[in-house]
């Protein structure tokens, strides 16, 4: 119990690090040859809302590359950033239990929009894959390990990719892209019944009942912290297994991209749908009038999935709000 | 489901709504309830029906009340729901859902004042509003200020900055609140006119205006919420699929119609094809209430997207798009006849289908037995056709086809039709036609259906005088009265002398006034001919739906200057006068149309203004009549009947000469219920 107790606490130093967006830098604004080591192994989480702690198998940053036990597992994994050019080598160790002959736990490691040199792509337990790619374009993209035939993905295996521009402060190549604060949105959600017997969980039953922004629902999702008259970039990666709609009030959403491609006739919208795997980037100008209630302007999702945990009461709980929300505020 | 095919029709369930209705009459007539009307006064039976609120200089206030309330499903289910009551409808705030459709101009300030009466606080927000939301009275609350229990009340104020669609709903306990139906429309018209969208390009027929709101029921939860029970919105399970809080098919139901007391607004979509004077789209405002993503397909022709969330998008074509939940799209909807098909002029390539291939439900159709728009055709026997005048009806659903049902039986659920109407609407042809002041020359009255070579040719009544007339003579006899008209004044000629008949008509002793219209009374040898100055007939039509509305009368004819001949003879000058009138039955039922002068017939309105002068030239006019239309419109033995009357009369002195009438095309244009 006490390595556990140490293991969650780094966990949620990562995490940290993860939505302030710095996670795994690959490198400064000057392209060059970049190395990005995970490990992929099983660990815990806290979700509000659940009677228990949730078994996940997520990614990690090993302080000694290579070496699992120097790394902890983050719901999602640490949000990797490089820079338009560098030529990036990911390396994940599989350090996942053993698994059966059905479900072998052995890693895929994909990123889809990201075109990968040829060469192996799967890692057994115990074993490493090296893939490597040249990042040509810049955008928001997802990582995630399609092992065992998704239930990987739902046990936590997926993560943010970003490439950034060559000029520091923008989403894209465009200056239209500018902006002024970023927040990286990990959507997904969370069966703790299906996390607690991954291997033979049936996953025709997959009932998710947490709902998550960054692997946490509100209120302990992050909030996105920004003054009037700033520009935030929405980085939405749809990890979960829902097409997901996320609504802002107050303002517009400026939508600039779908999967790491930048839309040549850009819109307008309110609720933005982001299909199951795919990324948007949208820009949101706060108002400099007020928000409409005392917690800012909220960033919600609008299939309503604003609960945590299972629902046993007469109404939806918690009753101060929970699930796949946040707030852009001061 | 395939194009073009009959949709189902709920006779049954109609059957039942009767009986509810006249259960519910009863019951009126003993409480004396006041009548419920949800709907502001002159609503239209199809088509997106706005709340206008209070306008007092450039603001504008609505008021909600949160309440709850039953609404019917079409297999016979009542669902208790949540939603906002029009606290500014006539009925003052009885029970509707889903809300009403607040509609406020570009520019206005918008105040909506709230009142809750949920047991449960309850506020409003304005996905889409981007200038700020500012609440007074009520409490914060996680998302936006609130409205306490027991009638608590809450005001929203905000500048409707920006046209569009938008949704309101609850911003309150939204996982229960939203699911439970506290959801509305608000539409912000631009500066640019009620017949606009967005901007210059998004021009819409007004008249076509059409608001489909979607959403869906899971009826476990709401009983779970109507027993206080476990509420699980984790095991939500939709079991009905809703537009404008009907399912299908009482979707296509009129606004407001009674078998739906609750539930006011329809779904029925109406278009006719694009033409050279129906040149403008039809403007179709989606919006997704629910907490699902529906694909949404109308059969038939594409739409075009122009907007998403009250913002405009570049213009992009679907026949099946994806509405989120949240979300908001407008779409122009047109109907562009490309192939042009049509019974005689330009028939199908291969045979119509056998009807015993085409789908009828329960005996019921919408199918017109006919492929060919405008027209009808053989359907089998025992078969009720809903279809009026061969209009086409296509379905407009979810293509989530398990949300194209009721409780898992379909069709039902989210679908609607979509009607396309022929060019101009409904047109109606005469089936007979009645000489009560002329004699038939030449051709049917089958002539006068189309634009064609064929005419309905008319000359002025006859008969002779048996003996000789003195200048200084009042009474006359004729051979015949036959064709003359029976009552009322009329001029006849004998020689160049006009003669006023003022008495005796229908007899064959006439008292007359001599030397009238310029002329100087004179003798008139034995065995003279006396003719009519006016040729009289009128054109019957049946089968006009009770409810018909905005009749147009197209009557295109000649006047030609013998009565003999089969072309017609140049007359171009001092032209005979042709008035067209149509006959008004709550004035003497069919007795007051009898005769020419019979007191039912009302002289057309203008344009184009009568008496016209009408030589061999050709002269088409249509008048559109004033509604309500059911005047013209015949009922009991006289049933779905329409009588138009052409009248044309002639005197060039000092030597009249005679002329002859023909008759070219006659339609009555009507919009059928």
């Amino acid at each position: 119990m006490p390595a556990r107790t140490r293991r969650r606490a780094t966990a949620l130093v990562a995490l940290a690090l993860a939505v302030a967006g710095v996670g795994l830098v690959g490198s400064t604004a000057q392209a060059a040859p970049v190395v990005l080591s995970l490990c992929a192994q099983a660990g815990t989480t806290t979700l509000p809302g659940e009677v228990a702690a949730v078994p996940i198998w997520g990614f990690g940053v090993p302080t000694t590359p290579g070496d699992c036990s120097t790394a902890t597992p983050s719901l999602p994994g640490p949000v990797l950033t490089v820079t338009e050019g560098d030529t990036v080598t990911l390396t994940v160790t599989n350090a996942l239990p053993a698994g059966t002959a059905e479900v072998p736990h052995a890693l895929r490691i994909e990123a889809p929009g990201i075109a990968f040199d040829p060469g192996p792509t799967d890692a057994a337990v115990g074993a490493t894959v090296s893939r490597t790619f040249t990042a040509s374009a810049p955008g928001t993209y997802l990582y995630q390990s399609g092992g065992d035939g998704g239930r990987q993905e739902a046990m936590g295996l997926y993560g943010a990719l970003l490439v950034r521009p060559a000029t520091a402060g923008q989403a894209y190549d465009d200056p239209a892209t500018a902006y002024d604060v970023e927040a990286v949105l990990v959507l997904s959600a969370v069966d703790p019944a299906f996390n607690a017997a991954p291997d033979t969980s049936d996953l025709h039953g997959y009932d998710a009942t947490s709902w998550l922004i960054g692997g946490q629902p509100y209120p302990a999702t992050a909030p996105i912290v920004a003054a009037a008259g700033q520009r935030v970039l929405l980085r939405y990666v749809n990890a979960g297994f829902d097409n997901t709609s996320m609504a802002l009030l107050g303002m517009h959403q400026h939508v600039v991209a779908r999967d790491a491609r930048p839309l040549t006739q850009p819109v307008d919208v309110t609720a933005e749908t982001i299909p199951a795997g795919a990324t948007e980037d949208t820009l949101a100008t706060v108002p400099t009038t007020p928000p409409p209630g005392p917690n800012g302007f909220p960033l919600y999702n609008r299939q309503l999935h604003v609960t945590n945990g299972p629902q046993t009461g007469t109404s939806p709980t918690p009753a101060t709000g929970g699930g796949m929300l946040t707030f852009i505020h001061p | 489901m395939s194009e073009r095919a009959a949709a189902p029709h709920p006779r049954h369930r109609i059957a039942a709504r009767v009986a509810a209705a006249v259960s519910t009459l009863t019951a009126a007539l003993v409480v004396a309830a006041p009548p419920a009307v949800a709907l502001p006064p002159g609503a239209p039976p199809t088509g997106m029906v706005c709340t206008p609120g209070t306008l007092v200089g450039s603001t504008r206030t609505f008021h909600l009340a949160a309440r709850t309330g039953y609404i019917d499903t079409p297999d016979g289910n009542s669902v208790f729901m949540w939603s906002y009551a029009n606290g500014d409808a006539p009925d003052a705030g009885k029970f509707q859902s889903p809300g009403p459709v607040l509609c406020a101009n570009q520019g206005e300030t918008v105040v909506v004042a709230l009142t809750n009466s949920l047991p449960e606080p309850s506020g409003v927000v304005f996905p889409g509003q981007d200038a700020a939301v500012t609440a007074t009275g009520g409490t914060p609350g996680l998302l936006t200020s609130e409205a306490a229990v027991g009638g608590g009340t809450v005001t929203y104020t905000f500048t409707a900055s920006s046209p569009g669609t938008y949704l309101y709903e609850s911003g309150s306990d939204v996982a229960k609140q939203v699911e439970m139906g506290l959801v509305g429309a608000l539409v912000v018209r631009p500066t640019l006119g009620a017949d606009y969208a967005y901007g210059t390009g998004t021009q819409f027929d007004p008249s076509r205006e059409y608001l489909l709101l979607l959403d869906e029921i899971d009826p476990d939860l709401h009983h779970a919420v109507e027993t206080a029970t476990r509420y699980d919105v984790n095991a939500q399970r939709d079991r009905y699929f809703s537009i404008n809080g009907r399912e299908f098919p009482d979707t296509v139901q009129d606004n407001g119609t009674g078998q739906l007391p609750n539930q006011p607004y329809g779904a029925l979509v109406r278009i006719q094809p694009t033409t050279p004077s129906n040149p403008r789209p039809a403007l179709v405002r989606m919006l997704n209430a629910g907490l699902l993503n529906h694909p949404f397909h109308p059969h038939g022709n594409h739409t075009t997207q122009i907007a998403q969330d009250g913002r405009p998008v570049p213009t992009s074509e679907h026949f099946a798009e994806t509405i989120g939940a949240g979300q908001t799209a407008d779409f122009l909807l047109r109907w562009d006849d490309v192939d042009q098909w049509n019974a005689t002029t330009h028939p199908l390539p291969v045979g119509p289908p056998n009807y015993r291939n085409v789908f009828f439900k329960d005996g019921n159709t919408y199918y017109s037995g006919s492929p060919y728009l405008g027209s009808k055709g053989t359907l089998p026997t025992g078969t009720v056709s809903q279809n009026v005048c061969g209009e086409w009806y296509f379905p407009m659903h979810s293509h989530a086809l398990n949300e194209f049902t009721n409780f898992d039986q379909g069709f039902g659920g989210m679908g609607t039709l979509l009607r396309v109407d022929p060019p101009g609407g409904c047109t109606a042809y005469p089936t007979s036609a009645t000489l009560v002041g002329a004699t038939l020359k030449s051709g049917a009255v089958t002539a006068l259906a189309a634009d064609d070579t064929a005419t309905y040719q008319l000359n002025p009544r006859t008969t002779t005088r048996p003996t000789a007339t003195t200048a200084g003579a009042t009474t006359i006899t004729v051979a015949s009265a036959a064709g003359f008209p029976t009552s009322g004044t009329y001029d006849v000629r004998i020689d160049n002398e006009v003669l006023l008949v003022t008495g005796g008509q229908g007899t064959t002793t006439w008292t007359v006034a001599r030397g009238q219209l310029g002329t100087v009374a004179a003798t008139h040898a034995t065995n003279a001919t006396v003719s009519a100055l006016a040729t009289d007939w009128y054109a019957g039509f049946t089968g006009l739906p009770a409810g018909a509305q905005n009749l147009k009368v197209t009557y295109k004819g000649t006047s030609c200057a013998t009565t003999t001949g089969s072309t017609c003879a140049a007359l171009t000058t001092n032209l005979p006068q042709q008035t067209v009138r149509i006959c008004n039955w709550t004035v003497g039922g069919a007795a007051g149309c009898a005769t020419p002068t019979s007191p039912g017939w009302v002289t057309l309105p203008p344009p184009p203004a009568q008496p016209q002068g009408v030589g061999s030239t050709a002269v088409t006019s249509t008048w559109t009549l004033p509604n309500p239309a059911a005047a013209y419109v015949g009922t009991g033995a006289n049933k779905g009947q329409v009588r138009v009357l052409v009248h044309t009369q002639r005197f060039t002195a000092p030597s009249p000469t005679p002329f002859s009438t023909w008759g070219n095309l006659l339609t009555v244009v009507y919009d059928a219920p």
